[in-house]
C-alpha cells in the first residue's frame, strides 16, 4: 500500500494535491481502489460543477458496486480527467496519477490527514 | 448493529414506480434498521447505471413486443425481468451493511425450499453450478442498496431476444454486460412459484438476523416523492439521455449509389453527423448532415428529420427505410 508524502488525505479515502493555494487535483487512494476492486466506469463531474466538502461529487462503478467519491474541498470543477472514461482501470493501476478532477477557487477544506495519519487510519480498518 | 427488521411486499409491477419506491426506502432507512423490499416487474429490460441502452438492447424489438426499458441505480449488466422473476432489495445504512449476511438470506430461503444454493465468488448465488440470482450494489450518501433477481419461472430465452447488441456499428463508452449460465429455480424444484419464494425470503430474513420482522405500511410512504422519482425513472433523459458519448455508423448500397452515415451522439442527441455518398446529387451529404445534427438518437426522430427534406423520391424512401430499420 502506497501513501505518497506530498499528498493530503481525507477520511473517506480521497487524496488531494495542492497546485497553489486555491487549486488542487483530487483522486482516490491506493487503499480505496483496493477496497473497491476492479473499476469499470467513472461518472465524472462536469466542468463548472460546484463541489462541497464532504459531499459526493462523482461516482465510480467497480465489479462490486457503485460508490460515491466525496469532495475533500469546496470549490469548482475546472477540469476533469477524460482519459478515465476510456480507461477506468488507471484508477486501480496508478491511483495517484489518475487524478479525477482539478478543483479551483477552493474556499474550504475538510479536516485532512497527512500520509502518516492516513496510513494509521487505513491500518485500523 | 441491526435491531429492527422491516419488510415490504409490493404488488405493483411498474418498473419505474418500483425503482422509485426502492430509492425512497433507501433514502429513509434509519441506522439499525434493515428493510427487505420484495417486488416484481412486468416484462422489462433493466440496464445498469452506467450502461448505454443503444449498446445493450434491441429497442425496436422492445417496442414491438411492448417490453419496457428501465435503468437501475446500481452497477452491472443488463437483465430481463418478467413476472416469473422475483426481485428483492436490502436497504441499510453503511454501518449495517453486510453483503455476506444479506446473500445468506437468499441461500437460506432456497435451502428451506429444498434447493441447495451456495454463495460463489464475491456476489453470486448458484445452484448446481448455475446462476439463478443476479445481484447489484449501490452506496450513496451513507446508505446502501443491495438488490437482486430470483429466477423462478422466467422466460430465459427473452434475454437473448432483447439483449442482443444493436446491429449498427456502435462504439460507446459505458459498462458492457457479461453473459452467465442461468437456471430457473422451478427447474430445480417442481411446482415452485414466486409466492413461495417471497414467503421463504421473509422467513429466512428473520432467521438470519434472529429478529422478528414487521410489515412496513405502504400508506405511510411519501407518495409525492415516489411519484416524482417514478417520473424521472421513465423519462427519456434518464433512460437515453445520459452524457455518455457514442458513435454509430451504417453503410448501405442502393440503386442510386452508396451511402454511409456516421453519427456522434452525446446526451442521446446527435452532435455531429457525417454522410458520405457517391450519389449524383452532390447536395445530398450536406442536406442529410444538416437534418440529422441535433436530432434525438432514435430511428423515428431521425426519419422525421429526413422526411422534411426536398430529395428525389427514390432516395428519400431508401434513406427513410434505412433509418427506420435501425434498432435505436
Amino acid at each position: 500500500m502506497n501513501f505518497p508524502a506530498d499528498l493530503k488525505y481525507s477520511k473517506s479515502h480521497e487524496w488531494i494535491k495542492m497546485l497553489d493555494d486555491t487549486t488542487a487535483l483530487v483522486g482516490i487512494t491506493d487503499f480505496a481502489q483496493s477496497e473497491l476492486g476492479d473499476l469499470v466506469f467513472i461518472n465524472l463531474p462536469q466542468v463548472g460543477d460546484a463541489v462541497t466538502k464532504e459531499e459526493a461529487f462523482c461516482d465510480v462503478e467497480s465489479v462490486k458496486a457503485v460508490s460515491d467519491v466525496m469532495s475533500p474541498v469546496t470549490g469548482e470543477v475546472a477540469e476533469v480527467n477524460e482519459e478515465l472514461l476510456d480507461a477506468p482501470q488507471l484508477l486501480n493501476e496508478s491511483p495517484y496519477e489518475a487524478w479525477i478532477a482539478k478543483i479551483t477557487g477552493i474556499t474550504e477544506f475538510e479536516e485532512l490527514l497527512d500520509a502518516a495519519g492516513y496510513q494509521a487510519l487505513t491500518e485500523q480498518q | 448493529m441491526i435491531r429492527r427488521l422491516q419488510t415490504l411486499t409490493w404488488a405493483g409491477t411498474d418498473p419505474y414506480e418500483n425503482l422509485a419506491l426502492e430509492e425512497c426506502l433507501r433514502r429513509r432507512v434509519e441506522e439499525g434498521t434493515c428493510i427487505l423490499y420484495l417486488w416484481q416487474n412486468r416484462p422489462t429490460v433493466v440496464i445498469g447505471r452506467n450502461q448505454n441502452p443503444w449498446q445493450e438492447c434491441r429497442s425496436g424489438a422492445l417496442r414491438s413486443d411492448g417490453v419496457l426499458l428501465a435503468r437501475r441505480p446500481s452497477g452491472g449488466g443488463a437483465v430481463y425481468h418478467d413476472l416469473g422473476n422475483q426481485n428483492f432489495s436490502f436497504l441499510v445504512n453503511e454501518a449495517d451493511y453486510s453483503v455476506k449476511k444479506q446473500l445468506s438470506v437468499v441461500v437460506e430461503a432456497c435451502r428451506s425450499l429444498g434447493i441447495p444454493a451456495e454463495i460463489s465468488g464475491r456476489n453470486d448465488v448458484l445452484a448446481e453450478g448455475r446462476k439463478f440470482s443476479g445481484n447489484a450494489f449501490l452506496t450513496h450518501q451513507g446508505r446502501c442498496c443491495h438488490h437482486g433477481t430470483l429466477l423462478v419461472d422466467a422466460d430465459l430465452e427473452a434475454l437473448g431476444r432483447y439483449l442482443s447488441p444493436s446491429p449498427a456499428k456502435l462504439r460507446a463508452k459505458g459498462v458492457a454486460s457479461v453473459r452467465s449460465r442461468v437456471v430457473n429455480l422451478r427447474q430445480l424444484r417442481e411446482g415452485l412459484g414466486v409466492e413461495q419464494i417471497r414467503e421463504s425470503m421473509v422467513e429466512a430474513f428473520q432467521t438470519v438476523y434472529g429478529l422478528e420482522a414487521e410489515a412496513l405500511d405502504a400508506r405511510s410512504l411519501p407518495w409525492g416523492e415516489i411519484g416524482d422519482l417514478a417520473e424521472r425513472n421513465r423519462s427519456w433523459e434518464w433512460l437515453w439521455g445520459r452524457q455518455l458519448p457514442c458513435t454509430l455508423q451504417w453503410a448501405e448500397r442502393f440503386g442510386w449509389g452508396e451511402l454511409t452515415i456516421q453519427l456522434e451522439a452525446e446526451g442521446g442527441v446527435v452532435r455531429r453527423a457525417a454522410v458520405y455518398t457517391d450519389a449524383m446529387d452532390w447536395t445530398l451529404s450536406s442536406a442529410l448532415e444538416g437534418a440529422l445534427t441535433g436530432c434525438r438518437l432514435s430511428g423515428s426522430d431521425l426519419a422525421r428529420a429526413v422526411a422534411d427534406l426536398d430529395l428525389a423520391a427514390e432516395v428519400k424512401a431508401d434513406v427513410l427505410s434505412l433509418l427506420e430499420g435501425q434498432e435505436i
